[in-house]
This record gives structure tokens, sequence and C-alpha cells, in this order.
């Protein structure tokens, strides 16, 4: 493994053209992820014809890197305007604004940097010596039954974080689900709920709705205060978390690290579930579960920590499977097809070199933001300073563009901006945005695994059951929802 | 009608409708499916009852419980404050900053980027209460030149240019020039 990753190095670092990719890459992941607005998506869906022009590993290894650095710049929008860059990004809004509004931006921004980067260099880590043996394992363990167990688990945790009841949670979740289904079916390819639009046979892209759920919704959240009188600037500071801070936390940043690894490395589910269930986990095993939510560190590092471990294991099911994980690895797949590449296990003995050359471009990227993240964190908070009046349309225009360019659609901009008007309705009845933004990305897979699923077993459930990923996954889920239906009934209630 | 408030009211007429209607819609493609059993409605219709469920679930804690926050509730802080409206204008003003946006993004077919862009930057800030006019123009004018420069020269990304005379025309003047300066390098 050594030799090979030093090979990498030396191929990176060897050629200035590829090391002016790798420093693009880096800033660019950062910068697109921390302007609110826009996001790693939108730099790698304007990068993507370009790469054409580059080699195969040059193509990867850029949209690696950005995958890595942009997960990391998603969160200082997260904790500095309630803005997540990138939805894996949501979990650290729960508890990073809080400490924005307290004065501790520069406490939350400097826990993300160093948890982002520790749990992505972990995560390049054993992706480096174990990708082979664990995809192999995923082969053998994993199939359609485990990641709908996984993806019902990963709801019923969403559904317990965010809204003022558990009722909210649960129609916040169910409302993503319903909007995941419009377009086609993933089995029969029929066309359900188009409403006479063509375009939306496609369905609706994630891009577009995740912007507008996120950024365009707290405009308005933000625009609503400033009229009537509520709006207070966020307070500036620049205050950094002490060594000792952050060693307080080192049982959640492996544990994030643990949880962030293994929902990365199933196929399809990627950073996203991986950031709430990292957060999920870290409330489950607290002492003082009622600080969540309220500006508490370890919420920003158990999020940030997870997110950036799945960066790296995302990475196994593309490489040896074949399979993306997300919007920005589905987008590598596309990289390697315009090469005439197909990603699967064939990669590790055809493209040894450019296997190689993408790992040790992740785990320089990972390095990369703890010192480039560290050195531009006293700067970005000074976003935190510009006049909001000023700021708002140039989010709002950041994220037109970035909704319009995914597509060349238009009607995404008007989906971007119909998803912030809901956004902002529901937030203010006390619903929750990242549980519609997880049940819309995570509805289509559930779909298809749980159809999938049930013909391998041939709709006979006692064999559905006899798996045990499957069975505990299940079991996991339907105890939290127990828990929080109990909850529902005889908790206490406090006024909002 | 326990602590039940017309809001209440309304977000259960919201979901209930929202699932008759969805559901009505489904028969459109109830076909069936050769290789899946429960064919294309079955997953979604499924959803719809929970929606249906939740939503009733939702109106008896709002009976029993009124408007508070379930304890223990993580992340429910980010459901804003509550904002009181002292008048009309008040909601004629958050109105108008919601309609601005779709406004905008349905002009963009036939107005294109290049020319609506300005104003509806402008008309933003104007919503939001700025009314110092050497401000708006200057900070029109920067955004404006800032999202040109990044996204037309230097990423080259592909923007709408609507199809209506005379913004269409502008839009191609935009376009020509970027097109000479590019030949200047």
């Amino acid at each position: 493994m050594l030799d090979n990753f030093l090979t990498g190095t030396a191929t990176l670092f060897g050629d200035p053209f590829t090391v002016g990719i790798f420093i693009f890459g880096v800033i660019g992941g950062m910068l697109f992820g921390a302007i609110p607005g826009v996001s790693m998506l939108t730099l790698a869906a304007i990068l993507l014809p370009f790469t054409a022009d580059l080699s195969p590993s040059q193509g990867v290894m850029l949209f690696a890197v950005i995958y890595c650095t942009g997960t990391y710049g998603g969160a200082i929008t997260a904790i500095l305007f309630n803005i997540p860059g990138a939805p894996e990004n949501a979990p650290t809004a729960f508890d990073g604004y809080p400490m924005t509004q307290k004065g501790m931006a520069g406490k939350a921004v400097g826990a993300a940097v160093l948890c982002s980067a520790v749990g992505g260099v972990a995560s390049a880590i054993v992706m480096m010596s174990a990708t082979e043996p664990l995809a192999q394992w995923a082969i053998m363990n994993i199939g359609p039954p485990e990641i709908f167990a996984l993806v019902f688990f990963g709801l019923a945790v969403a559904s317990s974080v965010g809204g003022r009841t558990i009722w909210k949670g649960w129609l916040s979740v169910l409302l993503g689900l319903l909007i995941a289904t419009i377009g086609q079916d993933p089995v029969g390819g029929i066309n359900r709920f188009n409403f006479g639009f063509s375009d939306l046979a496609a369905g609706i892209a994630f891009v577009p709705a995740i912007l507008g759920f996120f950024a365009v919704s707290e405009i308005f959240v933000q625009a609503e205060k400033k009229v009537s009188g509520n709006y207070s600037a966020p307070k500036f500071s620049v205050d950094f978390p002490t060594f000792f801070e952050l060693w307080a936390h080192k049982i959640a940043v492996i544990r994030s690290i643990l949880v962030g690894f293994f929902c990365g490395i199933l196929p399809g589910i990627g950073a996203t579930l991986a950031a709430f269930m990292g957060y999920g986990e870290a409330v489950r095993w607290s002492k003082n579960k009622s600080d969540f939510g309220k500006g508490k560190l370890e919420g920003v590092i158990s999020s940030e920590t997870a997110n950036n471990a799945a960066t790296g294991a995302a990475m196994i099911p593309l490489l040896a499977l074949g399979l993306p994980g997300g919007a920005l690895t589905a987008m590598m797949v596309a990289v390697f097809q315009m090469h005439d590449l197909e990603p699967g296990p064939l990669v590790f003995y055809n493209s040894p070199d450019l296997i190689w050359i993408v790992f040790a471009g992740m785990f320089y990227a990972n390095l990369s933001i703890l010192f480039i993240g560290l050195l531009e964190t006293k700067t970005i908070l000074y976003l935190l300073k510009i006049p909001f009046q000023f700021l708002a349309p140039m989010i709002l225009m950041l994220a037109s563009i970035g909704a319009y360019i995914s597509r060349g659609l238009v009607l995404d901009v008007i989906v971007m901006f119909a998803a912030g008007v809901i956004g902002f309705l529901l937030r203010r009845s006390g619903y929750s945005i990242p549980g519609i933004v997880l049940g819309l990305i995570l509805g289509k897979i559930g779909e298809q695994n749980f159809a999938q699923g049930m013909q391998m077993v041939h709709y006979d459930l006692g064999t559905y059951f006899s798996r045990p990923i499957c069975t505990i996954l299940i079991i996991a889920g339907v105890l939290t929802l127990v828990k929080s239906l109990h909850s529902a009934f005889f908790a206490k209630h406090v006024e909002s | 009608m326990g602590n039940l408030k017309n809001s209440d009211l309304v977000e259960i007429v919201f979901w209930l409708l929202i699932a008759v209607i969805f559901f009505s819609v489904s028969f459109n493609f109830n076909q069936p499916i050769e290789i899946y059993k429960f064919g294309a409605t079955g997953w979604p219709r499924v959803i719809l009852a929970l929606i249906g469920l939740a939503a009733l679930g939702n109106l008896y804690h709002s009976f029993k419980n009124g408007s508070k926050t379930q304890k223990g509730r993580v992340g429910a802080s980010e459901a804003p404050d509550q904002v009181y409206y002292s008048s009309l204008t008040d909601y004629l003003k958050t109105a108008w900053i919601l309609v601005i946006p779709l406004l905008y993004a349905i002009s963009l077919k036939p107005v294109g980027f290049y020319f609506g862009t300005p104003f509806f930057i402008a008309l933003v800030m104007l919503a939001w209460g700025e009314r110092r006019v050497k401000f708006i123009l200057l900070s029109t004018l920067f955004i404006y030149a800032l999202l040109i420069i990044l996204f037309m020269f230097i990423l080259n990304a592909p923007l709408p240019q609507g199809n209506v005379s005379p913004f269409y025309d502008f839009s191609a003047f935009m376009l020509k020039m970027k097109t000479q300066f590019d030949q200047l390098f």
C-alpha cells in the first residue's frame, strides 16, 4: 500500500499541471462550499465539460478533491448563516448557527476545520488500505434489503431531529419522500405526478430543491425579521476552540468516523446520511441531550467528522462497484464515461495509476483542509460583517445561477424559488427543512432498493428478515420510531 | 376545540389536501409492472397514507398541547422565532419579498439573465428596506459585475439569454463583447 501511495504522490506532485489542478480543486471546493448560495455541486457542474480535455486520472482526482474540500466548505455557511452549503452540512447548522448567534462562530468554524480534516484523513487512510477487502465484504453482505433498511433507519433518525414535534418531523420527511416520487418510477419507468409538465418527467432535481429549501428560505426568514423589526446581525468572533475543548470530544470524533465510514461505504447512501447519523448518535450517547440544538460544540464536531469520514468511504463503492454514493460521485461516473472508462472492479487492474493518484489527491486534500482552512477561517468570519441587505441579493443570484447551471432549465430556478417559499412557510410552522431534504435525497434510493429487495426475496418477509444486517437496522429504526412516538404522547412540552 | 388555533386547522387541511390530490392523480399512472407486484403506485400511496396519519397525529398534538414545542426535540430552534406583524403593510412587505424572486424566475425565459438581473438585485434591496439610492446603485453594479466576470468571463457558464426582443438582443450584445474580449488574448 505504501509503495502505491508514494507512487501516487510522485505522480500527483511530479507534474506541474496536475499540481495546478489539485490546488484549483482544493481552493475551488473550499470557496464554492463556503460561498452562500452556491456549492461544490455548482462548481462540479460547471467543470464537467472541461474534464474531457484532462486525462482520466486528472479529471477524477479533481472531482475527488472538490468532494473533500467542498464537504468541509459547506460547514462555514451552515455555521455563519444557517445555510448549509450541501445537505451533508445540514446537521452542522443545528448547533453551529446557535453558536454564531451566541458569538461563538470562531469556535464552531475552528472545530469544523479540525474535525473535517481528522475525519477525512482517517477515512482516506482506511480507504487506501482496505478498499478491495471492504468492497468484497460489501459485495457479499450488502444488497438492496440492507440498503433499504439503512435508509429506513436513517429516515427514522432524521425525523427525530429538527421540527417542533415528532409529527412535524415525520411530516417533513414524508413531504421529502413524496417530492422524490415525482418523475419516473425506478422500476417500470412510468411517469408519476408530472401534472402535464414534460420537464418534470426527469423528476425534481436535487440542486435547485436543496438551494431553495436551505438558502432561499433562510433569506426569506431573515428578510421577514428585517421587515418586522426583529432582525439582529450575527455576532462576530474569532475565538478558536482550545486543544482541551476538542480533546474532550475525542470519543465523539471516533464514533463519528466509524458511523461516517459505514454510511459512506454503502452504495447510494453517501455523506448526507452519515452526517445525520453521526449527529443522531452523538445525541443518543450524550448525558446532556437537551443541550443539543442550542449551540453545543459536540453537535458540530459529530456532524462534520462524520460527513468527511464518508467522503473517502464513498469512493469504495464508486471505484470498486461503479455505484455512486451521491450527486458529486455520480458526476465522477460521468468523468469516467467521458474517457470511455467504466468504474468497477476492473479499474483496479486496468488503471492502478488512476486509483492511486485519486487516493493520494484525497489524502492531501484532507490535510490541506487543516492548513488552508485554519488560514482562511479568520478571513471568512469577516463575512459576518457584510450587511445582509447586500449579502441577500448576492446569495439569491448565486443560488439562481447554481440552480440553472446543473441542467440548463429555467424551470429549475422556478422550482428553487418555489421551494424557498414553501420552506419559509413550513419553517414558520416548526417543520424541519433538513428532514425534507433527507427524504428527498433518500426517497428514490429507498424505493428502488425496496423494490429490488422484494423481488430478490420473492415478497417473502421471512427471507427478508433472515439477513442479519437488514434485521438489525430495521429493528433499530423501529425502536427509534417507537421511542419517538412514546415521547410524542408522554413527553412534557415547553412554550415555543 | 381544546388548544386548537386557526393555523392548526389550516395545517391539517393543507396536508389532507396534498394527500387527496396526489392520491387521485395516482390513478393516472396506476398501471401494473410485470416484474414488480406493487406497481408504480404502491410506494407513493403508502407515503400518502402515512402523511394522512401523521397529519392526524399533528392535529391531536395541537389539540392537546397547542403550539408548544415537544421537550427534547433536537434542532427545533432552527424554526424561526415568532414574528409579529403590526399592520397590513408588514404582511404586504413580506409577500413582496416572497413574490419578487418568483417573478424574476418566471421572467428569465423571455427576458434572460443579462438584462433582468440588475433590476432584480435592486428590487431585492428595496424590498429589504434599503433606501439609500447611492448604496443600491453601487451595490447592484458591483454584484452584477462580479457575477458577469466570474460566470461569463472566467467560468464560461451558459446563462439564460431570453427569447424576446430587445432583451435577447441585449444578451447577444453581451456575448459578442465577451467573444471580442476573448479574441484580445
